[in-house]
């Protein structure tokens, strides 16, 4: 099955110790816990594209086609609030992150696995809330909750989709606090904090804003239930109070939480361009540093959502400025990944394809993020395509690539077995061409004026909103044929052996599936993280690894 | 022991100075003295400097960002002109 | 349930000292993240109490201030009593644990018994925001923002407080069955953790709901 499979000492894999339901249920393996994961989030990324198929539907024609103007609302809604608090928040921390944050320091577990088992039960009791919510009455104010909108006005429930919002944080602070402890307290000996994979920097810096950020959006979330429920003011201007507050301490938490949904796949593609690469991360202490400054500076930025809401030219101007800010070190890790392609031996297989179309399209959305820092074109900008062009070139184009694109990098070390390649190079192109295809033509309507978030525009924006339209559809294929082939290759794939793509990293040390204890003894850090040099040496002919550590 | 019995004797006369701050009407006075019966607390019954180096490292973490989310989260009222966020009535555009 | 000084050998720690320190670093970055879940409440308080200083100051006056008083010093007193159960855990004396964690536990149960004839006082005053709202003065809104805040923070600051003796009776209960020793006292000592952060709390929501802008 594996190559270390040692007669003397038989180990299990964890997917097969111990086959009950029950033994899932009830496991404290990070393993399992992940895979757990992996199955709820998916099921939520599926109920979120489907409310995105619909909304991409209805603008097929200018006077929308099949939804009433209240329904378009709540899909619009309902596709936000799932896709962000229960996909792309939680989406590789606690999958790939759960599964290879022990493997990669080497230890047998996270610090606290009672802690991590209890999380995915609050991801799950607030992924059925939000549902509930949403189907029994459904809500019209977009993921952001605005108020007085949400608390005044709305016919929606808002109630079971705030607390659910709110059981979440608790679910992502458990996975911050787990991440952290475990980074600084269960490293393997020999694995300084220079000699962590970048993926476990980047998991570290999100786990940061999880910690710090999630409470806020948890009181922001009561203030605003406590206000809906008992009708007294909290933000309502009627009695003096300010509705921007309530803007205020959510940007708090949400802007930050906006570096959540990108830090982890930038930490997959420094994984992943290294080892297609077969080269060592240029540039290693700044990707390092980057990650950590982006979630530091993130915090300080939020107020550039508010520049047309009435905020003060002086925090206007303040958060402009720290929003230029943070582009610097997003800027350092594209140019360090290019560094580290440039002049490597590059295997195009899917997880690097993925890759590739994470930089690019990162890229675009982060250059186009430059747009709406700046005060002057946010105020042409702001509320209209262009910002939902924005934010999926980073979210969608971004995260959800690099998620894609770390799930079949370590696929075959999760299940033990391999994908099928070209099928993967397939689904990869076709995701790329399809998000494009989608998205290019809302920074053009956003750029001629087109709003967000209306049930029909003028008739002139429907040649574009129909392009866009077929690049959802494209894609919605594109999304379905890994779930297609994933479920193929579990019980038809290749065997996987321990390391496939000649990486380092101590998971790939390990059996493919790992045991239940992770390593036969613990491992022992004698180079730095991408040391192909002494990985060739250890595996037999020398290879194409060229150059040592920098910096 | 003796240290819970200080730190305790510490908190009730701290109150006691808190009550006669606020009597005086000193603000200032009465927010200095909360700070202090924190530090009390975290350093006599937390015992921060007993703890692992992590711990104060996680706890100054905290303190900072406190301070981001305060200071910039009321950056936008306290300076704002715009529109009026003293004026006792319903808050409307001001006149230019 | 692991407890006892023995490591099981799925654990991922290498010595029981090494666990326990990380248990205790743990508690520490949640207190932190609890500490923004209230800083959320304080920037509240800080803009209206700026933006709407009539007002909020006429709703602080209207608080009762000897409960208030009375509580704070409850609560500094309980949470010193606690402070004593972990000493005791230190030496491994389940008998004090258990005395003190008690006295601690009614401390608190004190406090929320007076906090609950507060607020029915408060209720019955109309003092709960809302049409009937009881104080008519030049800024009524600004002193409804004030009791939106105060029912707010004082109940999230409650519910703490039950968290807290929740916890504080579950050592309780396993000291009853000498689980403690002076190898292994981890619970005691982060229970005792998050109880002062309670307390610490309650010290600055007791001034700005009750001092500042009072006189």
């Amino acid at each position: 099955m594996s190559g270390t499979l040692d007669p003397s000492a038989p180990q299990r894999s964890y997917l097969w110790q111990d086959g009950t339901l029950r033994s899932w249920l009830l496991t404290r393996d990070h393993k399992r816990i992940a895979l757990l994961y992996l199955g709820s989030i998916t099921a939520f990324f599926a109920l979120g594209s489907v409310g995105a198929a619909l909304v991409r539907l209805q603008l097929l024609e200018p006077t929308g086609t099949i939804l009433s103007d209240a329904t378009y609302n709540r899909m619009f809604t309902m596709h936000g609030v799932v896709m962000v608090w229960l996909f792309l928040v939680p989406s590789i921390p606690v999958t790939l992150g759960n599964f290879l944050v022990p493997l990669m320091l080497g230890a047998r577990d996270l610090a606290f696995p009672r802690l991590n088992l209890l999380s995915w039960y609050l991801f799950v009791a607030s992924g059925l809330l939000v549902v509930y919510g949403l189907f029994r009455g459904g809500l019209e104010t977009g993921w952001t909750f605005y108020t007085p909108l949400s608390s005044e006005y709305t016919e929606g429930r808002v109630l079971p989709v705030v607390l659910g919002v709110f059981l979440n944080g608790f679910s992502s602070i458990a996975t911050g606090v787990n991440f952290i402890v475990s980074i600084h307290q269960l490293r393997a000996p020999g694995m300084g904090w220079y000699r962590l994979p970048l993926m476990l920097w980047a998991l570290y810096a999100t786990s940061v804003i999880f910690v710090l950020a999630t409470p806020v959006l948890g009181i922001t979330l009561l203030l605003l239930a406590f206000e809906h429920l008992f009708r007294v003011g909290v933000f309502d201007p009627s009695l003096g109070g300010d509705p921007l507050l309530f803007q205020q301490l959510f940007w708090f938490y949400s802007h930050p939480a906006v570096y959540i949904m990108i830090l982890p796949g930038m930490g997959v593609v420094s994984e992943i361009v290294s080892t297609f690469c077969h080269k060592p991360v240029f540039g290693y202490r700044f990707v390092a540093w980057s990650s950590v400054s982006i979630a530091a500076i993130g915090f300080v930025v939020w107020g550039h959502h508010m520049f047309v809401a009435g905020t003060s030219l002086y925090s206007a101007i303040v958060f402009s400025m720290f929003s230029f800010f943070v582009s610097v070190p997003s800027a350092i890790k594209v140019f360090n990944w290019l560094g580290t392609m440039h002049g490597g031996s590059i295997r195009l297989d899917a997880p690097m394809l993925y890759a590739m179309g994470f930089i690019g399209l990162f890229t675009v959305g982060g250059l186009t993020g430059l747009f709406l820092a700046s005060l002057a074109a946010d105020v042409h900008l702001t509320q209209t395509y262009f910002v939902v062009a924005h934010f999926h070139y980073i979210m969608v184009g971004g995260m959800v690539s690099a998620y894609f694109g770390g799930l079949h990098y370590w696929w075959p070390k999760i299940t033990g077995r391999m994908y099928p390649e070209t099928w993967g190079r397939l689904a990869a192109g076709l995701i790329f061409f399809g998000f494009n295809l989608t998205f290019l033509p809302q920074f053009i309507l956003g750029f001629e004026g087109m709003p967000r978030r209306y049930a029909t525009y003028p008739a002139q924006f429907q040649v574009l909103n129909v392009l866009s339209s077929a690049g959802a559809g494209i894609l919605a294929v594109a999304y379905a044929l890994p779930l297609v082939y994933f479920t193929w290759s579990l019980f038809r794939g290749a065997r996987a052996p321990d390391n496939p793509w000649r990486a380092t990293g101590l998971e790939w040390r390990t059996a493919s599936p790992p045991p239940v204890e992770n390593f036969a003894e613990t491992p022992v850090v004698t180079t730095y993280a991408y040391d192909y040099a002494e990985l060739d040496g250890r595996a037999g002919p020398p290879g194409t690894a060229v150059g040592g550590p920098h910096v | 022991m003796a240290r819970i019995a200080v730190c305790w004797g510490m908190l009730v006369l701290l109150l006691a100075a808190e009550l006669a701050a606020a009597r005086l009407g000193s603000g200032i006075g009465v927010g200095v003295l909360a700070v202090l019966m924190v530090l009390v607390i975290v350093l006599g019954f937390m015992q921060i400097l007993r703890a692992p180096p992590l711990a104060i490292i996680f706890a100054l973490g905290g303190l900072f960002w406190l301070t981001i989310l305060l200071a910039l989260g009321s950056l936008d009222s306290f300076t704002r002109t715009t529109v009026p966020v003293h004026a006792a009535a319903l808050p409307g555009p001001t006149a230019e | 349930m692991s407890d006892g000084s023995a490591l099981d050998h799925h654990s991922p720690y290498e010595t029981p000292l090494h666990r326990d320190e990380t248990a205790v670093a743990g508690m520490w970055l949640f207190l932190a993240s609890e500490a923004l879940l209230f800083g959320g409440l304080f920037l509240v308080c800080l803009i209206y109490s700026h933006t709407r200083a009539g007002g909020w100051a006429e709703g602080v006056r209207h608080t009762n201030l000897s409960i208030g008083a009375a509580n704070t010093l409850i609560l500094i007193t309980s949470s010193a009593v606690y402070t004593m159960a972990v000493e005791a855990g230190k030496r491994g004396d389940n008998r004090r644990v258990v005395r003190a964690g008690l006295g601690a536990a009614v401390l608190g149960l004190t406090f929320l018994a007076l906090k609950g004839v507060e607020w029915g006082q408060e209720f019955r005053e109309n003092l709960f925001p809302g049409p009937h709202f009881a104080l008519h003065g030049p800024d009524t809104g600004g002193a409804q923002l004030f009791y939106s805040f105060y029912f707010l923070a004082t109940f999230l600051h409650g519910m703490h407080m039950v968290v807290g003796i929740g916890l504080i009776l579950w050592i309780c209960r396993k000291a009853r069955h000498r689980a403690f020793s002076a190898a292994w006292n981890t619970p005691v000592d982060i229970v005792g953790l998050y109880w002062s952060f309670v307390d610490l709390v309650w010290m600055l929501l007791f001034p700005l709901l009750y001092l500042i802008g009072r006189a």
